[in-house]
């Protein structure tokens, strides 16, 4: 039986570099995100996700056909993304299946760029971005760059599994999850986002244009959204707002 | 056929029930997520990102309007249970913006319905339009009221 989710290199990857996952999730916070640090770090097209369980789509840049879910890299970040909803079927194996990958290259933390959905977001101008973490040592580098940490509570989604298949194989993993709309592209959530990351890996990205141009993100990533949509219903996204039993 | 029904325990009935209604799940889901394109080249209107939220008190409905107008938001009440949302935007966009060659077309106005799933009273919604977001309440009607003896 062939594998469920294969990882297809087409450049050399960098070993101990820090991986960035930004797969369409809430407000498409992480997916936005990471498009826009590709786009100004100048990362590479480094590899590609392949598995049955994708729906059978290319995308089309320049004519020339693409996997939707792409890995890029330079000598020291490692970022993946996709430009189609994942189907929930599909979450498990691929995310599984990206944090071996990135054991096996000894990424030496995963970090997830994500949203938080809140009721008024529309009335917040600065949203606020909270941090989780597999270890307490990821908690305190978070607590160090002045990060709130999400106590107790649910994470759904492909953060929760990166959480959770890192703290297996004790990869250090944390996620920044910033105030963002449920079901509406957020790039001002991705660009308070963004800030932090750059805090934290000590990278410089000025996220001006980002902000410039976030209408025109709005009114093209409607489509994706909508699908994007759809699997956070199946994945039960809302979970997140339920309180948890535990005492 | 009858002998294997037997052996089933009440387990693997529920599992196998609860299996039924996560299919049913999904393919209402497909149905919500509709396999039509989000835009309509005969009207030049882009179809919307929209949300409903049913409360206890009233529904709110949410629209994304990226460039719109603010003052070319319209919403009006269609039937009892039916509004439309319109507006113009400040600039048109063309398939050629979204490096797209192979369709011809260019867009100008917002335009969808929303279906509100309880009896609300249309003449009385209140209309907000902040950074782009359209947010539509209307008061949900009041049922019967019983008092507690």
């Amino acid at each position: 039986m062939s594998e469920a989710v294969r990882i297809v290199e087409k450049k050399r990857i960098p070993s101990r570099a820090i991986m960035l996952q930004g797969l369409p999730d809430v407000g498409l916070v992480g997916l936005i995100a990471t498009s826009y640090i590709i786009s100004e770090l100048d990362l590479d097209e480094v590899a590609y996700v392949d598995s049955d369980l994708l729906p059978p789509i290319v995308v089309l840049h320049q004519g020339l056909p693409h996997a939707p879910l792409r890995i890029y890299g330079n000598k020291d970040l490692i970022a993946a993304i996709s430009e189609v909803a994942v189907p929930v079927k599909a979450l498990h194996p691929v995310m599984r299946k990206l944090v071996d990958w990135a054991e096996s290259k000894g990424v030496r933390m995963m970090i997830s760029i994500g949203g938080l959905p809140v009721q008024n977001r529309q009335d917040i101008k600065e949203p606020k971005v909270f941090g989780a973490g597999s270890s307490k040592d990821s908690l305190e580098l978070l607590r160090e760059k002045g990060l709130e940490i999400l106590k107790e509570g649910f994470i759904v989604g492909p953060q929760a599994l990166i959480m959770r298949y890192c703290t297996e194989r004790k990869l250090t993993a944390i996620a920044l999850l910033a105030q963002s709309f449920f079901n509406y592209p957020d790039p001002e959530a991705s660009a308070v986002a963004i800030r932090k990351f750059a805090e934290i890996t000590d990278h410089k990205i000025d996220v001006s244009d980002l902000l410039e141009k976030g209408e025109e993100i709005r009114l093209r990533a409607r489509d994706i959204m909508r699908r994007t949509q759809g699997e956070l219903t199946r994945m039960k996204k809302s979970q997140e707002y339920d309180l948890p039993l535990y005492v | 056929m009858h002998r294997e029904r037997r052996k089933r325990s009440i387990f693997e009935i529920i599992s196998e029930y609860m299996e039924n209604l996560d299919a049913l799940a999904d393919e209402l889901i497909e149905s919500a997520v509709t396999e039509r394109p989000s835009w309509d080249i005969r009207s030049r209107c882009l179809e919307p990102l929209c949300n409903i939220f049913v409360t206890a008190d009233e529904v709110v409905v949410t629209a994304d309007l990226p460039y719109a107008q603010p003052e070319t938001v319209e919403v009006e009440a269609v039937g009892e249970n039916l509004i439309e949302i319109s507006a113009k935007m400040r600039r048109k966009v063309r398939f050629d913006d979204f490096g797209i060659t192979h369709r011809k077309g260019e867009f100008s106005s917002f335009r969808s319905r929303a279906r509100i799933p309880v009896p609300v009273k249309t003449e009385r919604m209140k209309i907000r339009f902040k950074r782009g977001i359209l947010e539509v309440h209307l008061p949900r009607k009041k049922g019967y009221r019983i008092k507690v003896e």
